[in-house]
């Protein structure tokens, strides 16, 4: 009754494509946290008026739909600077900075759940800034910014589709590839959409084993 | 004081003209690849294997550019949109991509000369006697409606003024009609015909002559003003040709018989 001409060859290029999902998301939602936090934590820091600047830069990041920054950005890079660097280092690039940019403001609503009152108390009893941020901020903001952390980082896996316009196979460029050659849109797409859910699903559940664990105290 | 100041302009000026040195085809050569847009989902230029890796015409003609040029080839998929925006943004170097090389696309991207041309065969039942085209003359014909070789073909038979045209909703349609003897003959490219005839999905059909119709012209386009690396393609297209790998191409991606010319009689280039 069903007959499908994908062969277990077929299934090995789709895991494959999923790996190159998964590197992509990888790299860009460490990076982009690293920077997120930077830049979280010195527009707080820097207030309103002079982190403007960089406000700026993370909004255009935001409000600007991906395919376009990727295709933008690619086109920048190779045809104006004239660097031939791969385009899995474009998207790499593009989408950590994508990721920053939501970061930014996860960390910066993380850092504003602290009461100040707190943060006055830590620091009258000697404590130093750094220490402050070690030792009362992080622990307290980190259990607020996680679950939207996590849809960040669920998000940014989804976004990677789109890294294909910089001749990225990932996994859904893949399911592309293999629509045009054995003509079986509906049960492909499906199988990708299983692919997407198998790499999804166990860091959702993650977070939420964390958010429990965390709560209780 | 005087002096110091031209030298100074003349050092400036120097320095705004070098950097516009290094053409693409010099940028290829240091990078060590060549980065071709070719259509995969146009079989038998483009397509791809059982492993999913690109095969070709098209494929392999990047594959022969790129070890004339003594770099690596690197096929980047595009649909045929996209090939001249994946052209002018950069990710690729050429695309080979069988584009027809029409004079509204000339004002955007640069075209060698034709590397390729697509021709129009006529294809017969076996049980017609028939020997050249001119043969469909007074015989019952048909093509998929409103394309090229359907409005050609009513036209001649309307010139004959005896036989029958009969429109088909789609190619395999007309094929059928020919396999059972509906259709005398039909007018497809060449391709088709060849695949259709290889697949052996038609029984009793054959290819039987070329029909004498303006081929679609195709070749390889780079950015316009990359003139060094078109000369360097135009002679790469001649020295395929004059070597017998043009030949060779087509017999192992479309079939037996005669490549298309490349020459248009009367008029240069």
């Amino acid at each position: 009754m069903f007959d499908t001409a994908l062969t277990a060859n077929d299934l090995i290029f789709l895991a494959k494509g999923a790996g190159m999902t998964l590197i992509v998301t990888g790299i860009s939602v460490l990076l982009g946290t690293i920077l997120g936090i930077l830049f979280g934590v010195f527009r707080y820091q820097v207030g309103p008026w002079w982190a403007a600047p960089l406000t700026f830069v993370l909004d255009i990041f935001r409000s600007i739909p991906l395919l376009i920054q990727l295709v933008l950005a690619n086109a920048f890079v190779t045809t104006v600077l004239g660097f031939r660097i791969s385009g899995f280092t474009v998207a790499c690039g593009v989408l950590s900075l994508y990721t920053s940019a939501y970061c930014a403001e996860i960390v910066r609503g993380g850092i504003e759940s602290v009461p100040t009152t707190l943060r006055r108390a830590a620091r009258s009893l000697g404590m130093t800034w750094g220490q402050d941020m070690r030792s009362i901020v992080l622990p307290l903001a980190t259990r607020v910014a996680l679950p939207s952390w996590i849809g960040l980082a669920l998000g940014v896996m989804k976004d990677s589709a789109l890294v294909f316009i910089v001749q990225v196979v990932e996994l859904l460029k893949s399911t592309q590839i293999l629509i045009t050659r054995l003509q079986e849109p509906l049960f492909l797409l499906m199988i990708c959409g299983l692919f997407y859910f198998v790499i999804s699903f166990p860091v959702a559940r993650l977070g939420g084993y964390l958010e429990r664990r965390w709560s209780n105290d | 004081m005087r002096t110091s100041i031209l030298a100074a302009w003349a050092v400036a000026a120097t320095a705004v003209a070098l950097p516009a040195q290094a053409d693409k085809l010099d940028d290829i050569i240091a990078s060590g690849t060549l980065r071709c847009a070719v259509v995969l989902d146009f079989p038998p230029m483009g397509s791809r294997d059982a492993q999913n890796n690109p095969i070709g015409f098209d494929v392999d003609y990047c594959s022969d550019l790129a070890a004339a040029l003594g770099v690596t080839a690197e096929v980047v998929e595009t649909t045929f949109p996209e090939r001249i925006p994946a052209l002018m943004s950069g990710s690729v170097d050429v695309a080979v991509a069988s584009t027809s090389d029409t004079l509204e696309r000339a004002k955007t991207v640069g075209f060698t000369i034709p590397y390729y041309s697509f021709e129009n065969a006529v294809v017969a039942n076996e049980k017609v006697e028939m020997s050249n085209w001119e043969g469909m003359k007074g015989k019952v014909v048909g093509a998929t409606a409103g394309t090229y070789e359907a409005i050609w073909l009513e036209g001649k038979v309307k010139e004959w003024g005896e036989g029958e045209f009969r429109p088909y909703q789609n190619q395999a349609d007309v094929f059928l009609a020919l396999s059972q003897g509906q259709l005398d003959a039909t007018v497809s490219t060449v391709e088709v015909a060849e695949a259709n005839v290889k697949s052996g999905n038609f029984p009793g059909i054959k290819i039987v002559d070329k029909a004498p119709m303006v081929p679609d012209y195709v070749a390889l386009i780079t950015l316009r003003e990359e003139y060094g690396l078109i000369n360097y393609m135009n002679l790469f297209i001649n020295q395929q040709v004059r070597t017998g790998r043009y030949a060779e191409l087509y017999k192992k991606w479309v079939g037996e018989g005669e490549p298309a010319d490349l020459t248009v009689k009367g008029v240069y280039r």
